[in-house]
Formats: C-alpha cells, sequence, structure tokens
C-alpha cells in the first residue's frame, strides 16, 4: 500500500484557503505590501542610498551623518519647521539635524566633483513640507501624485507609511485582546461552573462601558501615543472572542479525547493547551480578519476626531479629518485616503471570507 | 498517645484473602438539575447512579447491560473519577481511593483505562496516532523518550494497526480503526482493568465481531479485567463472565453470563431478554415477548420503593414502599419475588 501524504485538519484547512483565489490573492497582496513596507525608506524618504564623497562611500540609510559631514554649510540642513522632532524607525529624530541630501545632490551636481548621491524614488518624508509646491495643500502634480497636506506633506508618502502604521496597529491590537480573551474564555468555558458563571456577568458588564467615552477620558488624561492606543483598543475589544473561545471550550471538554486526557491524569494547563485549544482555534482564526478590519476603522475613526495616535504619525484619519476641516473643499484630500481605506479593507474582508469557507468544519464532516 | 505502626499487616491468622481488584461500594452520582431559581437549585437530584455495589476480580469480565440513560456510562466515569462521586466508595486491590493524595492517584489511574463509545469523539482530531498512543506513556514516565516511538508501534500491531500508520491523523480512518487507536491507548499505559464503555455500538456488525475478538484476545494475551458495558445483550453474552443489569441507577441482577441468560430471575431482566430479537424469522414471530408498560420514569425524583414497581407486572403493595435489596449468593437479585414462575404467569394473565 502506497503511504500517502498524511495531512492534518490544518493543513487539509490550508490548503482549501490557497484554492479560493480572490481570498488568496488578496493574502498575498496584503502580506506583500506590508512586508514591502518595511523597505519603505528605500523608496521614499528624504536620506539618500548611497553617497559617494571624496573618494569614500556613505550610507545614510544604515546611519546617520552629522550636517557638516559633505563639507556644507549649516544651510544643508533639513529646516525644523513646525514640526520639531519627530520618530524616525522608533528613533526620535530632531528634524533641523538630518543633512538635506536632496540639496546636497543638487550641490555635488553643480559643482562637478565628480561625488554623486543616490535618492530615493520619492526623495521626501513623510514628515516634511514640502517647500516647491506651494501653499498647502497643494493638488495633485507630477512628482507628487496625490498633493500635500494641509502641512505641505506628500499624501501619496503620508498614505504608504500610514499602510504600515495602520496595519502594524491592528495587527498588535487583534494580538493582544484575542490573547486576553482566548485566556479568559478558556478559563470560563474549561473550569465552568460559578466560575463561568461569575465571569461571564462580569465581562457582560466590561461589555456596556461605553467605548467612545472611555477614550476620550483617557486620551484627555494621558496623551495617546501607539501602545497607550494598543492598551485601550484591547481592553475594550476582548470580549466578543472570550463567548466563542468560551463555547468552544465547553463543548470540547465535555468530547471523549479530553475525557481520556483527564482520565490519564494529565494537568488541566496541558490538557487547554494541547487538547483542546487546537480544537478551539477556528472561530479565532475565522474571526481575525474582521476585527482587524475593525481596529483599523476604529483607528481611523479615532484619528479623525484627534484622539488617535500623536500628531507627525502618518495617518489616514488625520488626512480625512484635514478633508473635513476644509470644508471637503480639496477633492484629493477625501478621495485618495478613502480609496487607500477602501481597498485595504476590502482586501482583508476577501481574507476573512476565504477563511471562513476554508475552516468551516462541516465542509470535511464527510472526512471523518 | 500509643505509637501505632501504620501499615499494619493482617494478622497471620486471618485467612488470605485476595480481595477482588476493583470493588465498588454503594456509589451514588447525583447531578444538580438546572432551575429553581436565582442561586438556588432545583430541590431535585438526577440520580444518575444510585447506590451500586459491585466487584471485578483480575482477568474477569463483567457486563453491564440496561436502557439509554440507566446510569451505566456514569457509573463508569465515576470509577475513573471523571464525575464526582455523591457518595459511596471505590477500592482498588484493597485500597480506598477516595482522598487519595495525587501521587498515589496517578497509580490508580495508570491501573485503570477507558475505552470511549464514540471512536470519532474519542481521539483528538489534531494528534497524529502515535501522539494519541504515545502521550498516556509519557505523562507516566513509561519507557526512556527514545524507546516509546517503537512502544507506540508494538501497541499499533497489537491491537492490528499497520505501524506505518503511525503519523496519520484520526480522520484518515474508519470507525474500527479508530476504535482499535482508542484501545491502544487505553493499553499503554499496561493497566489491569480496562472500563468498555459501549465499545462498539457505534461499529458495523462486522467491525463489532472484529474488536470483540480482539479484546478477548488481548484479555487472554495481558491477563484484563474488562467492565464491559453494553446495550446489546448478544455482544454481552459473547464477552461477559457475569452481568449486571441495571434499571434507573441501580443493579437489579447479576449472576454469571451463562445463568442470567438462561434463568432470568428479575422481572425486569426478562423483559430486557425478551426484547433481543432473534435472527430466524419463523423463530422470532413466535418469540414471547414481554414489554413492561409505560417508560422508564424520570431519573430526577425519588422512589421509596422498588424502581421498577410500576411497570412491573408482578408488583404487590409492598414494591411500593419499600425497595428490595440485591440478595443472593452467585446469583444476585433485587426482587422480593425472587423468581416466581407461577405467579408472574398468573399476573400476565390478568387484565391490566
Amino acid at each position: 500500500m502506497p503511504a500517502a501524504k498524511s495531512r492534518s485538519l490544518l493543513q487539509l484547512r490550508l490548503q482549501r484557503f490557497r484554492r479560493i483565489k480572490r481570498g488568496y490573492y488578496s493574502f498575498l497582496v496584503l502580506i506583500g505590501a506590508y512586508a514591502f513596507s518595511f523597505l519603505l525608506p528605500l523608496v521614499m524618504g528624504n536620506r539618500a542610498l548611497l553617497v559617494r564623497y571624496d573618494g569614500a562611500w556613505y550610507f545614510p540609510m544604515l546611519r546617520s551623518y552629522a550636517y557638516d559631514t559633505f563639507g556644507l554649510g549649516s544651510s544643508h540642513i533639513i529646516p525644523a519647521g513646525e514640526l520639531g522632532q519627530t520618530e524616525i524607525d522608533g528613533q526620535a529624530v530632531p528634524l533641523g539635524a538630518e543633512v538635506d541630501y536632496r540639496a546636497l545632490q543638487r550641490q555635488f551636481a553643480a559643482d562637478q566633483s565628480g561625488d554623486w548621491v543616490v535618492m530615493p524614488f520619492f526623495p521626501w518624508s513623510p514628515y516634511e513640507k514640502i517647500e516647491q509646491t506651494g501653499t498647502p495643500p497643494a493638488p495633485p502634480m507630477p512628482g507628487h501624485w496625490m498633493g500635500t497636506d494641509t502641512a505641505g506633506r506628500d499624501v501619496f508618502i503620508r498614505l504608504a507609511y500610514g499602510y504600515r502604521v495602520s496595519i502594524t496597529f491592528a495587527l498588535v491590537v487583534v494580538l493582544v485582546a484575542y490573547s486576553i480573551g482566548t485566556l479568559v474564555g478558556a478559563f470560563l468555558g474549561y473550569f465552568g461552573r460559578w466560575l463561568d458563571m461569575i465571569g461571564l456577568r462580569l465581562v457582560e458588564i466590561w461589555s456596556a462601558v461605553p467605548f467612545l467615552y472611555t477614550v476620550m477620558i483617557l486620551a484627555a488624561l494621558f496623551k495617546p501615543n501607539f501602545a497607550i492606543l494598543v492598551g485601550i483598543l484591547s481592553l475594550f475589544g476582548w470580549m466578543t472572542i472570550t463567548y466563542y473561545v468560551r463555547g468552544e471550550f465547553y463543548r470540547e471538554k465535555a468530547k471523549d479525547y479530553v475525557q481520556a486526557a483527564i482520565a490519564v491524569g494529565e494537568p488541566h494547563a496541558a490538557i487547554m493547551v494541547k487538547h483542546i485549544l487546537p480544537n478551539a482555534l477556528t472561530p479565532i482564526i475565522a474571526f481575525a480578519p474582521f476585527a482587524i478590519v475593525g481596529t483599523i476603522g476604529a483607528l481611523v475613526s479615532l484619528d479623525f476626531l484627534g484622539f488617535g495616535l500623536p500628531a507627525p504619525t502618518p495617518s489616514w484619519g488625520e488626512l480625512l479629518r484635514q478633508a473635513k476641516d476644509s470644508g471637503f473643499t480639496k477633492w484629493h484630500l477625501v478621495v485618495f485616503p478613502l480609496g487607500m481605506l477602501f481597498v485595504t479593507l476590502q482586501l482583508i474582508v476577501f481574507i476573512g471570507e476565504a477563511v471562513r469557507e476554508a475552516f468551516d468544519p462541516k465542509v470535511y464532516s464527510r472526512l471523518r | 498517645m500509643s505509637e501505632r505502626p501504620l501499615n499494619v499487616q493482617p494478622a497471620a491468622e486471618t485467612p488470605a484473602v485476595t480481595p477482588p481488584l476493583l470493588e465498588v461500594r454503594d456509589l451514588e452520582v447525583h447531578f444538580p438539575i438546572p432551575g429553581g431559581g436565582f442561586l438556588r437549585q432545583s430541590p431535585h437530584r438526577l440520580r444518575a447512579v444510585d447506590g451500586v455495589s459491585l466487584t471485578l476480580t483480575e482477568g474477569e469480565t463483567l457486563g453491564l447491560v440496561g436502557e439509554s440513560g440507566c446510569g451505566k456510562s456514569t457509573l463508569a466515569r465515576a470509577i475513573l473519577n471523571l464525575v464526582p462521586l455523591t457518595s459511596g466508595e471505590i477500592r482498588f486491590a484493597g485500597r480506598s481511593i477516595g482522598g487519595l493524595a495525587e501521587r498515589e492517584m496517578r497509580q490508580y489511574r495508570q491501573q485503570m483505562q477507558m475505552i470511549f463509545q464514540d471512536p470519532f469523539a474519542s481521539l483528538n482530531p489534531r494528534m497524529t496516532v502515535g501522539n494519541i498512543i504515545g502521550e498516556p506513556m509519557q505523562i507516566f514516565g513509561l519507557h526512556p523518550p527514545r524507546d516509546r516511538k517503537l512502544e507506540v508501534m508494538r501497541l499499533m500491531e497489537l491491537v492490528g494497526l499497520n505501524p506505518r500508520f503511525l503519523n496519520r491523523y484520526p480522520h484518515e480512518f474508519s470507525g474500527g480503526q479508530r476504535q482499535r487507536i482508542g484501545i491502544a491507548r487505553a493499553l499503554a499505559v499496561h493497566p489491569k482493568v480496562i472500563l468498555c464503555d459501549e465499545p462498539v455500538s457505534a461499529l458495523d456488525v462486522s467491525i463489532q465481531a472484529q474488536v470483540i475478538n480482539l479484546l478477548t484476545e488481548l484479555q487472554d494475551k495481558l491477563g484484563l479485567a474488562y467492565l464491559f458495558i453494553a446495550h446489546d445483550l448478544a455482544v454481552v453474552r459473547h464477552i461477559a463472565d457475569r452481568v449486571g443489569v441495571m434499571y434507573l441507577g441501580r443493579l437489579v441482577e447479576v449472576a454469571p453470563a451463562a445463568d442470567l441468560y438462561a434463568n432470568p430471575r428479575h422481572p425486569y431482566t426478562r423483559a430486557l431478554l425478551s426484547s433481543v430479537p432473534t435472527p430466524d424469522p419463523q423463530r422470532e414471530r413466535r418469540r414471547e415477548r414481554m414489554v413492561p408498560s409505560g417508560e422508564v420514569p424520570s431519573p430526577d425524583r425519588i422512589y421509596p420503593g422498588c424502581r421498577f414497581a410500576d411497570r412491573c407486572v408482578m408488583a404487590a403493595m409492598d414494591c411500593l414502599h419499600s425497595s428490595p435489596p440485591l440478595a443472593g449468593d452467585d446469583h444476585q437479585v433485587a426482587c422480593f419475588f425472587g423468581w416466581d414462575e407461577p405467579r408472574y404467569q398468573a399476573a400476565l394473565r390478568q387484565p391490566r
């Protein structure tokens, strides 16, 4: 008898997911774009990729150089402007201290000295005001395809960086919220009885706390940053999955394979993690894409209302707020952020649908 | 305080009677019934098992039969400590397992394993066969880790599975094969007693025979004792040395298998036996059937008298007031009348 390749349920389901083309390609596009977004400074940014100066090589991507490194005066620094300092890849960098590589490029070209600078394709950072575009917000133009926002920053570049911020934020929130929800649900469903009775009531009470008011109050108390916002959204987002996980644990515990594990004296923790959890993952996996959609939506709304991520962070909701503040007269501030939001959420919904279909247990009931 | 040595051995003059391997005394398992109001439990209890005593000696098979809901499975689960006891005692090799420390409990658990009814629910769908069978060994640290795989394969061979299927998942097997996996898992810790909770009810008849034969073979090879639960009397007749009949949480009759089938003494046993169909259509048509009137009462009410009284043709006033104890030496029966053939025949002729 030829030994056919043996597949676990998860493998079968992933195989099925790959066969649902729309969802699978959406997944590839979304994940591809997300992976690419970590390389964004190579394409969009005001740091040079490579500088050839005085016979030496410089890599401004890897480390910053003092503004006088290339023998230029203090005029060749990026003007501090109204932004003061910002965060680039997790580091607080005063904007004024960065060499203006675009100016350096022009200077080298004028000097005819044989030195040169390679800039990213879009040589502007998402944080800087672009002077030559005129009074912000400027409409789309060559080189700035989506125009600039009310602070004169390139909308396209901010949207692109905003994608990384939004997806990272949503992934972290869903991970934290689902971890809390799974843990609580697992305990309630597994131990049941009075713990379940009291625990569920507490969860219900917690669900009744009005989310938006609480966020506004907390945002007024602390200046929200990424971690605080993740905390707040997770704290109000874990309840839904708790109910499902509790139900799964409740049902699976009564099954004989769990009883068999109890009969050999396996510790509770091992039963919960090794036996029940893998069989209770279906709702977690099936709901996660939709939770990510919801979290991105929540982040956009909070940014729109001004309770979101702190100011210079590239954010879709903030662009929409600018559109509203300008009385919706600047069409490019409405169409592009909304389009980006729509495409992203639609892709995730496609993924969610495919996952739900692939993980539908009824599909495989005939295999049992 | 007088110093008393622990673990006093029985004095030499007492006859060395080996205690039965498993002894259950007056076991009761009651479940609370939902309802009754907020923070207040219903005054009624579901009396799933209500005073059952039985013994199981080494290498013996005790069959346990009864209708659905009579408490057979709950009894098995209570013996394994999977449901809490309401009262009663379970003794293994003479030692009570109530209040055992966790370390001693482990030893007990190793001696006692269970085969489940539904081969689809009793195996973790996410684990390979090798892991399912190997896990109990790992928990009890039975073999050196690198020998475990070999031991699992040996067990698979023993229960008639191809050891090459080690890395397969349960959904790739048929019902009969899955039941073999369940048997191998139970055998993995070298138990002395296996509780078989309707191990063949979910299988096709042809597969049933294979699994029954496997269980018999394993008993001969390994000297196992079975508590074999079934609702199929023919299956039990084939495998059991002794048979107990349960009705509404109580044992109504316990007897050696041949004896029980030849002359049942409890009216319920008689009714149960008369309900077994005969494969021969001519004999089937002539077969005397005694169907008790009414339905099995709900086990959530308290009965002072005999549980079977309201459906029994022979019931007298006494039967409604006090409960007959299980009495007798070899052939125990819980009926005030023992078996009274003339009374039975007369009762059958009475219009009811």
